[in-house]
């Protein structure tokens, strides 16, 4: 048998015990996340394939799973009704005396990186800021850095194809541009409650 | 076209590189019936269900809210759109992920409605429909693993796709079109929000014609 169908019939069990989870699972909040486990099962046979092909249909297959995952949880709250705003998740001394040099450090280091995964790292930073401080206000502030990080990026690509002499000065704009995008992102991850904001 | 009985005469071929949609016969008419149905429910509008009180002569009709017919008319546009996608689409990767597409936008036609019933259907139903995008792209990357292409047009008459994968295929596309039992579960036809529904209905019928033609085809 080729490596191919070896690793083929072990997906194939794990398929068939995501699904025996899966019809023997009650509870509706776990039947969803078991069906993410099933998810990952399709994404693991097109990754079987191993060519740059296979390699591009995963993104497509892990953007649909991903927004049926959100759609069903909108309305597994909606159905349960789960509209009140969480308490305070947690609290720890920590979290009062160390976000802004921490937040800073990251950002720092972040610009410093620059491009995405600079963009992840001071999205980080911003991350552990909201999560200490609140994020009542930010969100302005965030949409219009990502606003400016957007355009900054689209005048890169024209000074690439307009005036390709000057790519230094489009490679920095377009650094620039989606360290903001990526921070911006990042920063969001987590901190929509369903609060007065969103 | 592809010396096959099931396609019947080739009216135009549409070529995106090597994705290659096509419309036959067969995949044609299936497209003028999506697009009919399409301009319908850009077109028309809601009826009102009408409640008559038993054992009375009071009867009234339900109002829809203006949001709710707003967001249901967009995702059954959508549904139309993806069925559009779906019965031409000449590459098999496509044509899953039109084939999820139709699933997502089916569940946002049916959770519209803000009533539990309703949405405990909705929400049966998407996990079937997410479950099933594992026999869905699975067959599909198998197709890709056994053959080294996705196009339809090259694969067609050759019989080289596996039976598994067929299998895989027509599976997921049951789980993706399987939104009219669960409509019936929760009885939407009844709460206000017909013609919509219909877009449910019509877009799993045609989706399920397209995956024979693949099946039969490839």
């Amino acid at each position: 048998m080729s490596p191919y169908g070896t690793v083929l019939a072990v997906v194939l069990v794990a398929m068939a015990i995501a699904f025996v989870a899966l019809v023997r699972e009650r509870d509706d909040l776990h039947r969803l996340l078991l069906t993410d486990l099933a998810e990952i099962v399709a994404l693991a046979i097109i990754a079987l394939v191993a060519t740059d092909l296979a390699e591009a249909l995963i993104l497509p297959g892990l953007v649909v799973g991903i927004s049926e995952l959100m759609a069903l949880s909108e309305v597994y709250l909606v159905k349960e009704g789960l509209r009140s705003v969480p308490e305070r998740l947690m609290h720890i001394e920590v979290m009062d005396s160390a976000p802004a040099i921490l937040a800073v450090a990251l950002v720092i280091y972040g610009i410093v990186l620059s491009g995405f995964s600079g963009g992840a790292v001071a999205g980080c930073g911003l991350l552990f800021w909201f999560f200490c401080k609140g994020h009542d206000e930010a969100f302005e502030i965030i949409e219009t850095a990502s606003g400016y990080a957007w355009a900054l990026w689209i005048v890169a690509f024209f000074v690439f194809m307009i005036a390709p002499a000057y790519w230094l000065f489009a490679v920095m704009l377009a650094g620039g541009g989606i360290l903001l995008k990526v921070m911006a992102k990042m920063a969001l991850v987590g901190t929509m409650r369903g609060g007065r904001d969103v | 076209m592809f010396d096959l009985p099931i396609e019947g005469a080739q009216l135009m071929a549409v070529e995106f590189g090597d994705i290659v949609a096509y419309f036959s016969v067969y995949t044609g008419t299936l497209f003028a019936f999506a697009l009919l149905f399409t301009v319908l429910a850009i077109v028309s509008l809601p009826e009102r269900p009408m409640d008559i009180v038993f054992g009375g002569d009071a009867y009234y009709t339900k109002e829809i809210p203006l949001d709710l017919l707003r967001f249901q008319r967009f995702m059954a546009i959508a549904c139309g759109l993806a069925t559009l996608g779906a019965v031409v689409s000449g590459d098999i990767f496509n044509f899953t992920l039109f084939g999820s597409m139709i699933g997502i936008t089916n569940i946002g036609i049916v959770a519209a409605v803000k009533n539990r019933h309703v949405l405990e259907a909705a929400y049966q139903y998407g996990i079937v429909a997410m479950v099933a995008t594992v026999p869905l792209f699975g067959g599909a990357a198998i197709v890709l693993a056994s053959t080294g292409t996705l196009s339809i047009w090259a694969l067609a008459g050759a019989a080289a796709v596996p039976l598994l994968a067929k299998i895989f295929l027509v599976l997921g596309v049951m789980g993706e079109g399987m939104a009219p039992f669960y409509i019936g579960k929760a009885e939407i036809t009844r709460a206000p929000g017909a013609p919509y529904v219909l877009m449910i209905h019509v877009s799993s019928l045609l989706l399920f014609l397209r995956v024979v033609e693949i099946v039969l085809t490839v």
